[in-house]
């Protein structure tokens, strides 16, 4: 086979999949719903597929290396894909029945774009990946446009917005610390960077390392996200809080750990402040939080703090810890969000008082809550604890003690609100008690996460395992 | 002319950029600032191609146009549905305490 075509098969059948969805509903007017359980069924057995399929290897030029650091990251996107397609189904269905293939089709490139993001190794590529995730996002927060109840407040067109305004501004960033670093260099290769640092260098690494912050949500680039949760369709921010920052994490360890190794006392100490302001920001803000949308939105600000911590720790360990972190993350936030967005579909509304009584209207929506809550806020026996565990240990052996400590006493401020969510769930009486019809697809999904967070936090070791063989794979080439 | 002045012009476009973006309410006026910051990268690029030889900074400005163009287009389209659904194109950007 063609090389190329081996080290993108992965990548190049979810395009595919983008344009025959679209082609599929413009010259057949095959039903939305279809489009999206095939869309679903295409990115399961691509996730199958990559279990078989060897994509390692080297495009000529080494703009491009794939390998099992790649494959973690691919396999973790697919899987999100296929749970944010599933999530949303049964929502576009009933919302905006005339424009699905369009959803399903964004959603896909965007998909692209993470894909190709772990394995570029020059500037241009990861650039121009990073934007081809980035761009859909912006038109998918705005999807429900005006559409929609007339109760509901309709935030579309200004979460859309806010996202986009934010990204641009942070993409400018970017560009501009990576002229003055490409410039210096002359050369767009990752690796490219002298031994001795000019003042313009190290100007431009803080510019990029802010610029790519942003998809992270960290800190001081986060203010888009509890109005973008808040104004986006549900099922999509579901998506959204979880893939793009996988894809952040794989664009800041590319361009910190492989490019940057040797510079670490430059970025080091940035990304350590960062995260610390992540967590912080995040966990406090969260706490008068009375939408569930806008709470989850800043403890998701708080858990990509603990992230960079693991990247700022600047060790294989703490690499391997932040791919485990951010992979029980995916499935947390995601289905934390599903089971908000079914129980807001049957009561109208996203506050947290509306999940009251939810336990009572639909018991395993309200048991599958508490877990996904108790997994955020890092409870023994549920992976969450294990994913904050390893990341501090890991940060500890570092020698970032004291942001460690920080980490800790904050994240006990985050016990208040997502057991004050958990006790509106449980304790509190609703005012319906009236069972909660799901999609099947959500339920689908919210199972698929409810198995994998119990599963591992049970048994994190095979996770544990193929976390840190990615991360060995990654730092042996660096 | 020197590499220095370009690099002076960019920063200040850059600083113009930020300041629009910090201050103007009208989604408009953030769309244009955003639009000075992107450019003043380009500048950047193509005067560092031009001062230091070689086309890696000239390749890199067309990228970098490619994706901008087609972050405006969406960003217009945006705009437009926030128009259409508020008869105006205000956009308050530090809401964050909003509940």
């Amino acid at each position: 086979m063609n090389a190329w075509l081996q080290v993108f098969s992965l990548d190049f059948a979810v395009a595919a999949l983008a344009l025959v969805v679209l082609a599929l509903d413009a010259f057949l007017r095959i039903p939305g719903r279809v489009l999206g359980w095939l869309t679903a069924g295409v990115l399961a057995s691509v996730l199958v597929a990559s279990f078989f399929v060897d994509t390692s290897g080297v495009v000529p030029h080494g703009v491009y290396e794939s390998g099992a650091w790649v494959v973690f990251f691919k396999r973790l996107f697919l899987v999100a894909g296929l749970l944010g397609v599933m999530g949303s189904i049964d929502w576009l269905e009933e919302r905006t029945p005339r424009r699905q293939a369009e959803y399903y089709a964004l959603m896909l490139f965007s998909l692209t774009g993470m894909m190709l993001v772990p394995g570029a190794r020059d500037w241009v590529l990861l650039l121009v990946a990073f934007e081809l995730m980035g761009i859909p996002l912006y038109v998918l927060a705005a999807w429900a446009k005006t559409d929609g109840p007339a109760t509901e407040p309709k935030l579309g067109p200004e979460a859309g917005l806010k996202l986009f305004v934010t990204g641009v501004a942070s993409s400018a960033f970017t560009l501009f610390g990576l002229a003055l670093v490409i410039g210096e260099t002359g050369s767009t290769a990752l690796s490219a960077l002298p031994v001795q640092l000019t003042p313009l260098h190290t100007t431009g690494m803080l510019m990029v390392i802010g610029g790519l912050g942003f998809k992270l949500g960290a800190v001081p680039f986060h203010m888009w996200v509890p109005d973008t949760y808040q104004g986006a369709p549900t099922p999509f921010v579901a998506f959204l809080s979880v893939a793009p920052k996988a894809g952040g994490l794989a664009a800041f360890s590319v361009v910190m750990l492989s490019g940057w190794a040797q510079h670490v006392a430059v970025w080091g100490p940035a990304l350590a402040v960062i995260a610390g302001a992540s967590m912080v920001v995040g966990n406090v803000f969260a706490l008068p939080q009375t939408d569930a949308r806008r709470l989850l939105g800043f403890s998701g600000v708080a858990q990509i703090g603990a992230v960079l911590l693991a990247i700022a720790a600047n060790t294989q360990e703490g690499l391997a810890m932040a791919l485990f972190f951010i992979s029980t993350y995916v499935f947390t936030n995601l289905g934390a969000f599903l089971v908000v967005h079914a129980a807001a579909q049957s009561s109208g509304g996203h506050e947290v008082s509306m999940l009251a009584g939810l336990s009572r209207r639909s018991p395993w929506l309200g048991a599958a809550l508490l877990v996904f809550l108790l997994s955020l806020a890092g409870i023994p026996f549920v992976v969450g604890f294990w994913a904050k565990l390893f990341v501090f240990l890991a940060a500890w052996r570092a020698g970032l003690s004291g942001l460690v400590i920080l980490a800790v006493v904050v994240a006990v401020l985050g016990l208040f609100y997502y057991l004050s969510v958990a006790r509106s769930t449980f304790m509190a009486e609703g005012t319906s008690s009236e069972p909660i019809r799901a999609g099947l697809g959500v339920r689908l999904s919210i199972v698929v996460c409810l198995l994998a967070v119990v599963g591992l936090g049970l048994w994190p070791r095979p996770l544990v395992d193929e976390a840190t063989r990615a991360a060995s794979a990654f730092m042996q080439k660096h | 002319m020197t590499l220095m002045n370009c690099i002076l012009l960019a920063s200040a476009l850059m600083a113009i950029g930020v300041y629009g973006l910090a201050t103007r309410k009208q989604a408009v006026a953030m769309l244009l600032s955003v639009e000075l910051m992107a450019n003043s990268a380009n500048i950047l690029f193509a005067s560092f191609a031009h001062f230091r030889g070689g086309p890696t900074g000239q390749v890199f400005v067309l990228f970098a146009l490619a994706i901008t163009v087609a972050e405006v287009a969406v960003g217009l389209a945006l705009v437009m549905l926030l128009y259409r659904r508020h008869g105006d194109t205000a956009l308050d950007l530090a809401s964050e305490a909003r509940q």
